[in-house]
């Protein structure tokens, strides 16, 4: 019953479907795009008729706008795109590095803790905003509260569990016969992990690489609690705006809203044929 | 992989087989200690040490003018007690969430399958649309957030669509009806495309063969998708919703953005309030205690939805 063509009704449904989904983004790229006096005009103006990409240049240089006779960006979005790829890379990294050795180690070594799922889960629910009380209090003491250090501690904690999970997922999808073959060659149990099982989970790693970036990049309420004057990501400055200004600079917000989404549409897309298995923490293998 | 959707539970087996005369139990244990030493290590330092903290101040009435944590006097399960019986906007923000993660969640299971079951029909450009779809989910949701509050705006392009149709528009984020309305729209958009994508998966992996053995002893369309796929269905369903409210019982970046809870606090989320107890009112101790009770809470439905699906998941796939 799964061969037929689509029907006319049916690929209506879809085309509306289709417009539903992409109108958000198609707006966010055209206010992005959109001269100040476009901004917020009644009624409203869905294209520009004058494209310019003034928004995206006051973002590095707050003053570039005055030419419009828009004042009051207070702050140039440099030190957020900067903060956001340190914070994020490194964060990135060393949670999926971590995580490779937590991966084999559980997959390999661990005799089956039923357990073990439903702790990583419950980590995964617990409100971000509770488990940030203790780590404001145990930051402002050890004096790492608004360093990036502090946030990459934050953020290795929170993907680490994700990481582990996920490549772990993958690590089982190996027979174990192959390492065993490599150790009948003579190497350790430590070799025949890094120099095979390693290589062998390449995809799995770029995809779980991808998706940890993708949490880490779009993380918002740790970046907005630890944060005071040291440390800057994209998405606290992005709601910095709106309360700075209340809503009047719509264009300039749009184009960091838009310069923060391009990496994730194009990383997603690399590795959509493993979204399913990161987003249910290898739950659902496609 | 060969076919299935189903939970990656498989036996477990200390790896690898014990060699004779080598005996190597021991050893194999050692490595996998060490392998998974670093991991351990940094969870116990910047997971359960936090959370082990957290636990202790939510028995006593800790806020930061009182100095060190040690300061602070004990007691007892005073937080708690308050939280359940007398904070009313506690409880009205717990309730509220559930509303709104129940319709949320209805919404995106219902056009979630309805879309994957039409990507099961055979049309061009097929792998486009699939990455179409998906879309959403790769946005970040403060971005989402921003877009949807643009979106709304009185002079916004949905007022205006409403307009052109000859309905009156609203003012999105005055009224607390309208305010809901736009935060489960927002969520909606947002995440339906985690169903599409965790059910059309589901879908791919269904085996042919008893759906071809109902069709040929009479079954229609219909009756075999009541009573053939969507059994067949109900472990990826359960995993949907169970990822999904996870979540949205977190749900605050994109509330942050669009309304900030309200207006009053007819939007606000249950995270939305720890995060102003905690960080606008500075009562950490007992913001504390709140994120715990929503734990067990949270806990306690993960619970409840895994029950019927349990000794399904557990067993090897069929």
């Amino acid at each position: 019953m799964f061969t037929q063509r689509l029907s006319v009704l049916q690929a209506v449904v879809m085309g509306i479907a289709l417009i539903l989904v992409l109108f958000p983004v198609f707006w966010l790229l055209m206010t992005a795009i959109k001269p100040p006096t476009d901004w917020n005009a009644s009624p409203a103006i869905w294209i520009p008729s004058r494209p310019t990409l003034i928004n995206f240049q006051t973002l590095f240089d707050p003053d570039a706008i005055r030419e419009y006779g828009v004042g009051g960006v207070s702050q140039s979005a440099t030190a957020a795109v900067i903060g956001s790829v340190f914070a994020s890379s490194l964060a990135t990294f060393i949670s999926v590095a971590v995580g490779l050795f937590s991966a084999i180690g559980i997959s390999r070594y661990s005799k089956g803790s039923r357990a073990a799922p439903l702790i990583i889960l419950s980590g995964r629910m617990f409100p971000p905003a509770a488990i940030a009380v203790p780590f404001v209090i145990i930051f402002s003491t050890v004096g790492l509260i608004d360093s990036y250090a502090g946030l990459i501690a934050v953020y290795v904690a929170v993907t680490l569990p994700f990481a582990a999970w996920m490549l772990k997922s993958f690590v089982d999808d190996l027979p174990r016969e192959i390492e065993e073959a490599a150790m009948l060659d003579g190497k350790s149990r430590i070799q025949a992990h890094l120099t095979v099982t390693v290589p062998l989970i390449k995809g799995g790693l770029f995809s779980t690489t991808m998706l940890v970036f993708i949490l880490n990049w779009s993380e918002f309420m740790f970046a907005l609690v630890l944060s005071y004057s040291n440390i800057h990501t994209i998405p606290v400055q992005l709601a910095k705006y709106v309360t700075a200004t209340a809503g009047t600079l719509y264009g300039v917000q749009a184009a960091l809203a838009v310069l923060a989404m391009l990496p994730l549409l194009v990383g997603g897309l690399l590795i959509r044929s493993h979204l399913a298995r990161g987003m249910t923490f290898g739950a659902i293998k496609q | 992989m060969s076919t299935a959707p189903y939970l990656s539970e498989k036996p477990e087996v200390a790896f690898p087989a014990p060699k004779p005369g080598k005996a190597p139990g021991a050893k194999s244990l050692s490595v996998g200690r060490l392998f998974m030493l670093p991991g351990q290590a940094v969870s116990l330092l910047v997971l359960v040490m936090p959370l082990l903290v957290a636990l202790y101040m939510s028995f006593t009435d800790w806020t930061p003018t009182r100095g060190s944590l040690t300061d602070a006097s004990f007691m007892g399960v005073e937080n708690y007690s308050e939280l359940l019986v007398w904070d009313t906007r506690f409880l009205e923000a717990v309730g509220r969430t559930l509303v709104m993660a129940g319709i949320s969640l209805c919404l995106e299971f219902v056009m979630g399958l309805g879309l994957a079951v039409l990507f099961m029909r055979r049309f061009r450009g097929k792998s486009l649309l699939f990455s179409a779809f998906l879309t959403p989910m790769m946005v970040l949701p403060v971005v989402v957030g921003y877009t949807f509050w643009m979106l709304f705006q009185t002079n916004g392009p949905v007022n205006h669509v409403l307009h052109l149709l000859g309905a009156s528009g609203a003012e999105w984020f005055k009224d607390s009806t309208f305010a809901f309305a736009a935060v489960i729209i927002t969520e909606v958009w947002h995440w339906t495309p985690l169903f599409f994508l965790i059910l059309l998966s589901g879908l791919n992996a269904v085996p042919e063969n008893p759906i071809r053995a109902a069709v040929i002893l009479g079954a229609s369309p219909g009756q075999v998708f009541r009573y053939v796929i969507l059994p067949m269905l109900r472990p990826v369903i359960i995993v949907a919703f169970v990822i999904r409210s996870m979540e949205v019982v977190k749900l605050f970046d994109e509330v942050f953005m669009l309304t900030r809870g309200g207006p009053g606090s007819s939007t606000e989320t249950i995270s939305l309030y720890i995060y102003k107890l905690a960080f606008n009112d500075f009562q950490l101790a007992y913001g504390a205690a709140a994120a715990f009770l929503v734990l067990i809470g949270s806990l306690g439905l993960v619970h409840l939805l895994l029950t019927p699906v349990k000794d399904q998941l557990l067993r090897d796939r069929y």
